[in-house]
């Protein structure tokens, strides 16, 4: 593990010639500011939040995957002492309109509620709310809330929700599914006539998980009957795009819905989709006229919320040329979005901003479909769409490579984007800023001792063991341009992306920075302060980053929050901005007071001062009295507040609806993982028995939390590849509602893990970084390659499922012949 | 979850089919019934308390009767309410006098749905299995004591 150090100031400002700091911070883990308070157990989580008369908010749920609701009977709930009030669907469809969907028809039909009307479409889907004294009282008031259904079949699989006389889900949508869309770029035709080989595969399957963030969703919203004004204090992590879906919904502008969040356990996307359990508390809160909490049960959360896209992909064909060049593939994606469309059906096209996967192939066809299920709504999930697309990219990589006897390793060095050809300009118009996938796979084998691989797997036989080595090269792609979304509904008038800082000097010169963001443990306040120190020519403990977020700081804009890979672009590309400022309007103070020109100013150790004369300096304790306190006889034409607010946008066009081409992301961050698995063919339990991680983010600036990062992401991979799937039974039944029967890693699960990084500055950044939250995926890709390299000396048996829980590998050896049945090769020309 | 089977009595028809249609008679077969209600001859209510074997499931289950061939063939609807446990139940049975006595042919569509129901059809399988022996074994002595 990378030890920690201090960091002096003399230390910290390690003057060039060029007289600026090298790089300042940036680069070194300066203990993080956010870790004395959480490790103190000070940290304020939403639940911790108090307030005098608060109601406890506990939901009454559907047992039933797919029911009309015939009648709802609160008496005996209400007539309990200590009970506050209730909420229906009635109620909730008489007070708010339906939420926004951004889809087209179907879709855009589906009415979605922040309580179920008429008919429940998921177990557990929420039917009424009881608000009593305490938690507990209002759970068992809701026990007492009686609800007649009447059952209806139920939709599990996706592949059948098309299917004639299935039930529909959505009758105003007339169908069961949500959105598709053809895409197809470059000579798709012309390459499978020029390969020597296309290799078919039927039928892929991306398993249902999410990510299982320590805490769960919660809310506490008071209402101010005066003003008409509700505070939501929330762990929600993406508050521009609740805001979106609330005011509307609920009739209300958005300022009237004040968003604070401080500490947050976790997101992962998981809390993206939390709007409608917020417009509920709204409307308890101002029905109750007192302040309303409710936190999320871990087996509410599970049977409800933010489900991760679970995703087929049918009749793949690919064209590969005898050398091993791969030429383009063709696919059908079938993706399950559960029971509403809460994000989707944006997953539909962010997948694209890979389309390529880490490869030069450059002929692409997908047809992409998207269905509703009588199953949990699906939201983003670490990695979203992006994961499921990298990983049906390296299965056929594997593959290809198993049916027509090719080195893994090779087909990816002879296929991957090389160093020299960044920035890339993939088939659909994604610019990848920069990387060297290559020099990582190197680096990564050299963690792991390829070298000694053979020697390795022998050694494993001879302990009766199936020794197998596997690759997962993922990109995490940062910074969206939500423009994507008009290829989804060329309606939406969603476009860019932005994020606010603001930096102020106060009257005692202490440096104060709001942000827009809503960390979940990335360590903003840290990263954001470092930033900051090396532009105001302070340390990060001279600066003061308020913890959360809060609308009333008025540092947001449409796309605030923290998701989908970016503070280290937008969050610090703002934080940046509103320095520069300051600084430029410091120097413009100290050029008055000290009378001489901004150029021959500079900030270092806490002072503006002149270069040529470091004596002539000027306190930032003293700049911040003058603007604030003590203004009398400055010029009157000096436009300085020593108050910044910077709005970061990136440099994005309106991509091309009608061809679906266009410049989708930033940057691009890649990891390559590689992970070594023994298996014990008697029972088909294996154990990853060594692992290396390889991350290129551009610039660091906090490696330690990188680190950290890569390591989290890797257990979530883990987990996903064999313990955790979400498994409904056919009537809709989850299986696997909590945590015993969800088996999330435990640090006893986790493989010693060895790290390696290069660092390839991103061209388009300011600070050269790349976000870097979401690129874990690749432990799923690296154990599903390994399970198959172990397995290829027992009939070569085809990985064909993002989840290899033991008894499937136990039937993959049983009967290789099963899963070999889905892939066929057909050769052609001289390779006949 | 669909189970069946078939069930021999050393009983004419006409006995069989007496017992199998009176709601007390039943009652005494159903496991851990607790109490019992007839409202009209197609609709009757039982309170039980399932044996499960992690603690009794105690369950308000309202019969109705929805078809009936005296005495060769019944259907019988039951929607079972409890705490963590909703039980949607369609069963029917065919009688056929056989060599002296009667062969009862017995099928039954069980859905359960709540945190119960998330036990999955692997675990509830071999208990619902159990219930219906009991079931059966008890309906057999109603039987032999029957008049």
């Amino acid at each position: 593990m990378t030890e920690t150090h201090t960091v002096s100031p003399e230390q910290a400002l390690v003057v060039e010639e060029t007289g600026a700091p090298v790089r300042g911070f940036a680069g070194q883990n300066v203990p993080r500011k956010e870790d004395k308070r959480l490790v103190q157990g000070q940290g304020v989580f939403v639940d911790d939040i108090k307030r005098h008369g608060m109601g406890y908010a506990h939901y009454v749920r559907s047992p039933y995957g797919h029911a009309n609701i015939t009648a709802i009977d609160l008496s005996k709930a209400e007539a309990l002492p200590g009970v506050y009030g209730t909420l229906t669907g009635e109620e909730v469809a008489s007070l708010t309109d339906p939420f926004f969907q951004l889809s087209t028809p179907p879709g855009a039909h589906i009415k979605d509620y922040a309580l179920a009307v008429g008919k429940v479409r998921h177990v557990g889907e929420p039917v009424a709310i009881v608000v009593a004294e305490t938690r507990e009282l209002a759970r068992d008031a809701a026990d007492l809330v009686e609800v007649s259904y009447e059952p209806l079949a139920a939709v599990v699989d996706a592949r059948h929700a098309l299917d004639e006389g299935v039930p529909l889900l959505h009758d105003e949508a007339g169908s069961n599914m949500s959105w598709s869309s053809e895409f197809e770029w470059g000579d798709v035709d012309g390459a499978f006539a020029e390969a020597d080989h296309v290799v078919k595969i039927s039928e892929l399957h991306f398993e249902r998980f999410n990510s299982t963030p320590l805490e769960c969703d919660a809310a506490l919203v008071e209402f101010n009957q005066g003003t008409g004004q509700w505070t939501i204090h929330t762990n929600n992590q993406f508050p521009g795009f609740a805001a979106i879906m609330m005011g509307p919904a609920m009739h209300t502008g958005l300022d009237k819905l004040r968003f604070v969040t401080q500490d947050i356990g976790g997101g992962f996307g998981n809390k993206i989709t939390s709007h409608p359990q917020l417009v509920a508390c709204c409307l308890l809160a101002r029905k109750l006229n007192r302040p309303i909490n409710w936190t999320e049960w871990r087996t509410d959360f599970h049977l409800t919320m933010s489900h991760g896209n679970e995703r087929w992909f049918h009749d793949t064909e690919v064209a590969v040329k005898a050398d091993g060049e791969l030429l383009g593939f063709r696919t059908k994606a079938l993706d399950d979005a559960g029971a509403y469309l809460r994000y989707e059906p944006l997953g539909g096209i962010i997948w694209a901003q890979v389309t390529p996967g880490c490869y030069r192939w450059k002929n692409v066809k997908l047809d992409f479909t998207q269905v509703v299920t009588n199953k949990a709504p699906c939201s983003p999930n670490r990695g979203y769409s992006r994961m499921q697309h990298l990983w049906f990219t390296e299965r056929v990589i594997d593959i290809v490579a198993s049916e027509l006897d090719l080195d893994p390793v090779e087909v990816r060095k002879r296929n991957y984007i090389k160093a020299e050809e960044m920035p890339y300009t993939t088939p659909n118009g994604c610019i990848y800023d920069s990387g060297d996938y290559g020099r990582m796979l190197d680096v990564g084998l050299e963690l792991i001792g390829h070298a000694g691989l053979e020697a390795r797997r022998a050694d494993a036989k001879a302990r009766g063991k199936l020794l197998g080595l596997g690759i997962g090269s993922t990109l995490d792609s940062g910074t969206n341009n939500f423009g994507q979304s008009r290829m989804i509904n060329p309606e939406l008038q969603f476009s860019g992306n932005n994020e606010v800082a603001t930096v102020k000097l106060d009257i005692f010169g202490e440096v104060v920075v709001t942000l827009g963001t809503t960390p979940q443990g990335q360590g903003h306040e840290t990263t954001a302060s470092m930033v900051v120190a090396d532009i105001i020519g302070v340390t990060p403990d001279d600066v003061h980053v308020r913890a959360g977020h809060d609308s009333y700081w008025n540092s947001h804009a449409g796309f605030s929050g923290t998701y989908a890979s970016q503070f280290a672009v937008t969050g610090l590309g703002a934080v940046k901005g509103a320095a520069d400022k300051l600084a430029g309007e410091i120097k413009k103070l100290g050029s008055v007071i000290l009378g001489c020109a901004i150029d021959d100013l500079e900030l270092a150790e806490g002072h503006v001062r002149m270069k040529a004369n470091p004596e002539a300096a000027l306190p930032l304790m003293a700049c911040g009295a003058i603007i604030n306190a003590n203004n009398a006889g400055l010029p009157e034409d000096l436009d300085v507040t020593l108050n910044a607010r910077f709005v970061f946008r990136p440099n994005f066009e309106v991509p091309d609806v009608e061809k679906k081409y266009g410049n989708l992301t930033l940057t691009y961050a890649a990891q390559i993982h590689l992970a070594v698995v023994e298996i014990d063919p008697e029972t088909g339990v294996y154990e990853v028995v060594d692992y290396a991680a390889v991350d290129d983010c551009g610039n660091r600036i906090h490696p330690q939390i990188v680190e950290g990062q890569v390591m989290g992401a890797t257990a979530h991979a883990l987990g996903a590849a064999t313990h955790e799937a979400f498994t409904y039974d056919e009537d809709g039944n989850l299986l696997t509602p909590n945590f015993y029967d969800y088996h999330v890693p435990h640090a006893m699960d986790m493989p010693p893990l060895k790290t390696g990084y290069i660092e390839s500055p991103s061209p388009f950044t300011a600070l050269g970084t790349k976000g870097m939250g979401e690129g874990g995926g690749a432990g799923i890709h690296a154990v599903c390659s390994a399970l198959q390299d172990a397995l290829k000396e027992n009939g070569k048996p085809i990985i064909y499922d993002s989840f290899n829980p033991y008894h499937r590998v136990w039937e993959l050896l049983s009967d290789p012949e099963a899963s070999r049945s889905r892939v066929t090769v057909e050769s052609r020309g001289a390779a006949q | 979850m669909r189970v069946e089977g078939e069930k021999r009595f050393e009983a004419p028809r006409a006995k069989v089919w007496a017992v199998l249609n009176s709601p007390e008679a039943m009652a005494n077969t159903m496991p851990g019934v607790e109490g019992f209600e007839v409202q009209d001859d197609t609709h009757w209510t039982a309170n039980v308390k399932i044996p499960l074997g992690l603690g009794g499931l105690k369950m308000k289950i309202n019969f109705e009767k929805l078809e009936e061939r005296e005495p060769e063939y019944a259907e019988l609807s039951a929607k079972g309410q409890g705490v963590g446990a909703v039980m949607n139940m369609q069963t029917s049975f065919e009688l056929v006098e056989a060599d002296g006595g009667t062969n009862m042919k017995w099928a039954a569509d069980v859905s359960i749905a709540g945190p119960v129901g998330s036990m999955g059809q692997r675990v509830l399988q071999p208990i619902i299995n159990q219930q219906v022996g009991n079931v059966l074994r008890s309906l057999e002595q109603q039987i032999e004591a029957a008049p």
